[in-house]
């Protein structure tokens, strides 16, 4: 008998848990937002952004955060599906999910990105522009170095979304005559790519003794940009005057940023305002308009020294 | 036997079982239009199907008291050996028999280590995990394989099924996922319940000094468990990879610990503790109903995982304190 | 005393605080007590003496002895071994046991000295101006003559002491050997509680039995056959060596020896449980591989090991899964698909020819009696009659009436031409069912000898070392 009144006690206590943790709306619209990232500090961003905007409109939102699983990602998008809510928004690559988005499909719920990558099952997807990230830093570094002299690039051409950066950068370098690309690397990213990357610039530095022969460093993203600058502090060729610039704004870049060193610049993307944009997305689809945009792109911020202080406040 | 003794009696076995159902009867009232459908229900087998197969061939050694804490790596290993055949476009066929083969593979070198060198199952098998989850990066080079190079033939296995009729104006397929789940699950219940192999395993998880003496060819038999739970956990890895279109070197992780909490769950179930795949079976679906039910009642992600690790220990805790009054 | 399933086991378990009576009063010093726990066992002064072995075999001696009292400390917290060592010495002393090193890991002890730390252990936790009581279940179960005679002596030390003793036997010569009044039970029951004075042991298995016993050991049904159907001719492992004999089919060949001398070695060695050395052994003349457990059982070896729970029987697992064990293969379709209705068939009838007690044979294990459990074995040797049947201790832990169940069973395999290998501790035994005995001496075969007209004292002496 113990057994028994054990396992009913325990039960009810599930049960009341479960009626303390739900809130009922019950004609507003009901949102799903399923993410197997949520511990990502950017994911959090989106994702409160979007919650804030959904607030102000009355919506009941549902996070679910699968913890890295993305066969998850499909099955809590086939659980929502099956639910009936109004509609679902993503933060996963939408192939890996591709499963779960024909379901949806099927059932006539709408799918929407968020900075997810576009795919033709999805409504919208809403980002930030790759191709535009890439095009302000470029040009800042062309506008530092007066048009000319030596640049060395870290790209990764494997990796699509960091790969649309690289031909932005290079045909920007190639429009000015007098700027040479001294080297175009590819870092190796497995330990996180600093170290890796610190270790080929240390080379272009032995290679290039010459001070101002190397007049900047163009990276696709922030960790081979503290790489570099890593390699250039220890090689004591910090007063040269390199340009060093990375993508992202991520917390190390905007320190280096700050210190004033020879890291300049770096490109912050709207994390919140991308998750408000696609509440927006969502609200206009609701209301019945039409969405044409197969990808709605959110404006990024070029950082510099001269508004880092926003930046860091932020974080 | 008095009444309240074979009351309690009966109460001990299916205490998880009457747990179930109440709440299959909470879900059913809270979530009326949906959860107690058959599609809702299709989709649960669906998405319990990897679980399911890795648990049900975990089964096969915790029957003998032994565990395999390496199911998830060598899933994601599997997943990743198949997408490098398939990225040299090999046909599916190739990659899968050649993915379920490292399956064995694996399971050979855990069962060598287990039975034959004498490692404890524990260190082995945690051992091979390591090993297994560093030859996936190794082979994949970290990244995740997807898009092209994974061919539509074995992605849309994973979203296929046999069409069993329409439901509310929408086609209904029988999931290919769960059709292999409940393939494995048959041949493991013929392999533990209905052949002396399986009955020998009994006997070594029963006594393993007494099983040798018995005439058990203990060291084989483990030996050969350890291969067919390997075997499991590769064909689970390419149920994975199917699902998601992609191989990912950490994607199988998660379902070691959900495998061997399904047991478990199942062992509650019987008289003497003893894991038996129908245990097995309930245990998983009990894990699949619950995800699939607190994501419809819009419960917060990390309450349910609070609630499922609660309930496991519950029913577990439920069951030995019934013993031990026993 | 009393047969298994008597209820001597629960009675003890009531003392013990481990089982709760539905009524029960019991008085101690003419006070009411009330034992709830085992706590309040130990705290009236109770101590209890198992048949199992309990002890933690990773620490040594003294450890043992003191592990359920704080340890001597210096400084606080450091454990004083010194002090430790000399005060397990001194409990030791106080039993007349001086033999024993308390620094050396018990596991190196015998099953017999390991027994004497066990009861030295309940013996420093008692008050010694509050009498205790020692409950003994079965000590000798696992002990050899000269051990028994050592545990006696520490008994009889106790009983010096003002300790009074509950001993719990199957060993008739035992209760008139130590005790002073007996009490013997029957199906739950106390049958009759009386002096030892004037009781002869014919009284008290009537009283256990409720029967006249005519003889102990039945007679032999069929002469031995000529074949011979086991012939050994070098058998050697790591610990044991110099094995030569020729068994014929029905012959019942005695394995006598101290503990440790090498007797339950030679039948795990014929089963192929252990390693061997030199292995030239033919089975009806033809020339036998070194064999595993499992090709033994197909070679028509059947063997009851010396521990029936440790090494026989699963006990969460049904009889029948017991006894069809090792011969699933032949009773299985195909040899792979299981056929329980065959198993039912065939367990359940050698169930009955062993005379098993059981609700059936779907009863798990675990709930038989030590008697039906040894008979589960019996049953499991006897259903491809054996060639070989290796026994070991088969009446350890037996009561009277099941092991004469358990010597008719012999003498029907025998009758049936299978060749018998009988280890046992227990010498009138051997003398009472073997044809010739096998002495074993310092893990040695010392000696061949026809049983006939052979007396208990002579097989004892054969046993221990020959006087230089």
């Amino acid at each position: 008998m113990r057994r028994a009144v054990f396992f009913l006690t325990f039960l009810s206590a599930v049960v009341l848990a479960l009626m303390g943790s739900v809130v009922v709306a019950q004609d507003a619209p009901v949102v799903a937002v399923v993410t197997p990232y949520l511990a990502q500090p950017g994911t959090q961003s989106l994702v409160e952004g979007f919650q804030a905007a959904a607030a102000e409109k009355g919506w009941a939102v549902n996070v679910i955060d699968t913890a890295g699983d993305v066969a998850a990602v499909i099955s809590r998008i086939e659980d929502v599906v099956n639910q009936g809510v109004d509609a679902i928004v993503i933060n996963v690559d939408p192939v890996q999910v591709a499963a779960g988005l024909q379901v949806a499909a099927a059932a006539g719920i709408p799918v929407f990105g968020m900075d997810a990558g576009a795919d033709p099952l999805l409504v919208t997807n809403v980002t930030s522009n790759g191709y535009a990230m890439a095009a302000e830093t470029a040009t800042y570094v062309v506008d530092r170095i007066g048009g000319a002299g030596g640049v060395v690039m870290f790209v990764f051409d494997p990796y699509p979304p960091v790969q649309k950066r690289g031909i932005i950068a290079d045909a920007i370098f190639a429009n000015n005559p007098d700027i040479q690309i001294i080297d175009r690397i590819t870092p190796d990213v497995t330990d996180g790519g600093i170290a890796d990357s610190r270790a080929k610039m240390e080379a272009v530095l032995a290679a290039n003794p010459e001070p101002g022969s190397i007049k900047a460093v163009w990276a696709a993203w922030d960790q081979p940009a503290l790489g570099a600058l890593q390699a250039i502090e220890a090689a004591g060729r910090q007063n040269e005057g390199i340009v060093i610039v990375g993508i992202d704004a991520n917390p190390q870049a905007l320190d280096a940023i700050a210190a004033g060193g020879n890291f300049e610049a770096s490109v912050a993307q709207d994390f919140a305002g991308i998750g408000a944009a696609t509440a927006d997305a969502v609200a206009r689809y609701l209301a019945g308009e039409t969405i044409n945009q197969r990808v709605i792109y959110i404006p990024t911020t070029l950082v510099t020294a001269a508004n880092v202080a926003d930046f860091l406040g932020s974080k | 036997m008095t009444v309240q003794a074979r009351l309690s009696r009966w109460l001990r076995r299916s205490g998880t079982l009457i747990g179930f159902l109440i709440v299959i009867v909470y879900f059913t009232l809270n979530i009326p239009n949906t959860f107690l459908t058959l599609p809702n229900w299709l989709n649960i087998s669906q998405q319990v199907s990897m679980l399911a197969v890795t648990a049900f061939t975990m089964t096969i050694v915790m029957v003998m008291g032994d565990f395999d804490l390496s199911v998830g790596s060598m899933a994601s290993l599997s997943g990743i050996v198949a997408a490098l055949f398939f990225r040299d476009s090999q046909p599916v066929l190739v990659g899968v028999i050649v993915a379920l083969a490292a399956g064995l593979v694996g399971g050979l070198l855990n069962g060598l280590l287990v039975s034959y060198i004498g490692i404890t199952p524990f260190v082995a098998t945690l051992g091979t995990l390591t090993i297994f989850s560093g030859a996936a990066f190794l082979l994949s080079g970290g990244k995740t394989i997807f898009g092209r190079d994974i061919p539509a033939d074995f992605s849309g296995f994973a979203r296929g099924g046999i069409p069993i009729g329409t439901f509310n104006e929408r086609a209904l397929l029988f999931p290919n996922l769960t059709i292999v789940a409940l393939i494995v699950f048959v041949i493991v219940w013929v392999v533990l319940e209905q052949t002396a192999f399986g009955r020998r395993l009994y006997a070594i998880g029963g006594n393993v000094e007494a099983a040798r003496l018995g005439g058990v060819r203990v060291r084989f038999l483990r030996l050969i468990a350890f291969m067919l739970t390997g075997l499991g956990a590769a064909l689970a890895g390419l149920l994975y990879a199917s699902r998601v279109a992609s191989a990912n070197p950490t994607q199988g992780a998660g379902l070691m610990l959900d495998a061997i909490a399904a047991v478990f769950l199942g062992m509650t179930m019987s008289e003497e503790g003893e894991p038996h795949v129908v245990g097995t079976l309930l245990g998983v679906t009990i894990l699949g109903v619950l995800d699939n039910g607190l994501t419809q009642m819009r419960v917060d992600s990390y309450v349910r995982e609070v609630l499922i690790g609660a309930i496991i220990i519950g029913a577990v805790t439920s069951s030995s304190l019934s013993r031990r009054g026993h | 005393m009393g047969e298994n399933g008597a209820g001597k086991s629960t009675l003890i378990k009531i003392l013990a605080g481990v089982v709760t009576p539905d009524h029960v009063e019991i008085r101690l010093q003419d006070r009411p007590v009330n034992i709830h726990n085992p706590q309040d066992a130990f705290t009236l002064g109770l101590r209890f003496i198992h048949q199992e072995l309990n002890v933690v075999s990773q620490l040594s001696v003294a450890e043992n002895i003191f592990v359920s009292l704080p340890y001597p400390r210096r400084a606080g917290f450091l454990v004083d071994w010194p002090r430790l060592h000399a005060d397990a010495t001194q409990v030791l002393a106080q039993l007349g046991i001086h033999h024993i090193d308390p620094r050396q890991p018990i596991a190196r002890l015998s099953p017999g000295d390991q027994m004497l730390v066990k009861i030295a252990s309940a013996f420093v936790g008692a008050d010694q101006s509050n009498a205790s009581i020692y409950v003994m279940d079965e000590p000798t179960a696992a002990l050899t003559g000269d051990e028994t005679a050592r545990l006696f002596h520490v008994i009889s030390e106790l009983k010096a002491k003002g300790c009074a003793v509950l001993y719990v036997t199957h060993r008739m010569e035992e209760v008139f050997q130590i005790c002073d009044t007996v009490t013997v039970m029957r199906d739950g029951r106390v049958v009759e509680t009386r002096p030892i004075q004037g009781t002869t042991p014919n009284d008290l298995i009537r009283l256990m039995t409720g029967r006249q016993l005519e003889q102990t050991y039945p007679a032999r049904l069929a002469p031995i056959g000529q074949a011979v159907v086991l012939d050994v001719r070098d058998l050697s492992t790591r610990r044991i060596g110099g094995i030569r004999f020729q068994l014929r089919a029905g012959e019942i060949l005695g394995v006598a020896g101290l503990t440790g001398a090498g007797c339950s070695e030679l039948l795990r060695a014929l089963i192929g449980a252990e390693r061997c050395l030199t292995y030239d052994v033919l089975l009806d003349d033809h020339l036998l591989p070194p064999l595993s457990p499992a090709r033994a059982w197909e070679a028509g070896f059947a063997y009851v090991p010396e521990e029936r729970r440790a090494q026989g029987l699963m006990l969460s697992r049904t009889i029948r899964d017991n006894i069809t064990l090792p011969h699933l293969q032949r009773l299985s379709r195909g040899g792979v698909f299981l056929n329980r209705a065959a198993e039912r068939g065939a367990s359940s009838a050698v169930s009955q020819s062993v005379q098993l007690r059981a609700t059936g044979t779907e009863q798990i294990t675990r709930q038989l009696s030590g008697g039906n459990q040894q008979k589960v074995l019996f049953a499991r040797a006897m259903m491809q009659t054996p060639r070989v049947l290796l026994l070991d201790e088969p009446t350890r832990g037996v009561d009277v009436g099941a092991k004469f169940d358990i010597y008719s069973l012999i003498r029907n395999f025998s009758a049936r031409g299978a060749a018998i290998l009988l280890a046992s501790s227990d010498l009138n035994e051997l003398l009472g069912l073997c044809d010739r005995i096998l002495v074993m001496r310092k893990r040695r075969q010392a000696a061949l000898v026809e049983a006939a007209g052979l007396s208990a004292h002579d097989l004892l002496t054969l046993c221990y070392e020959a006087p230089a």
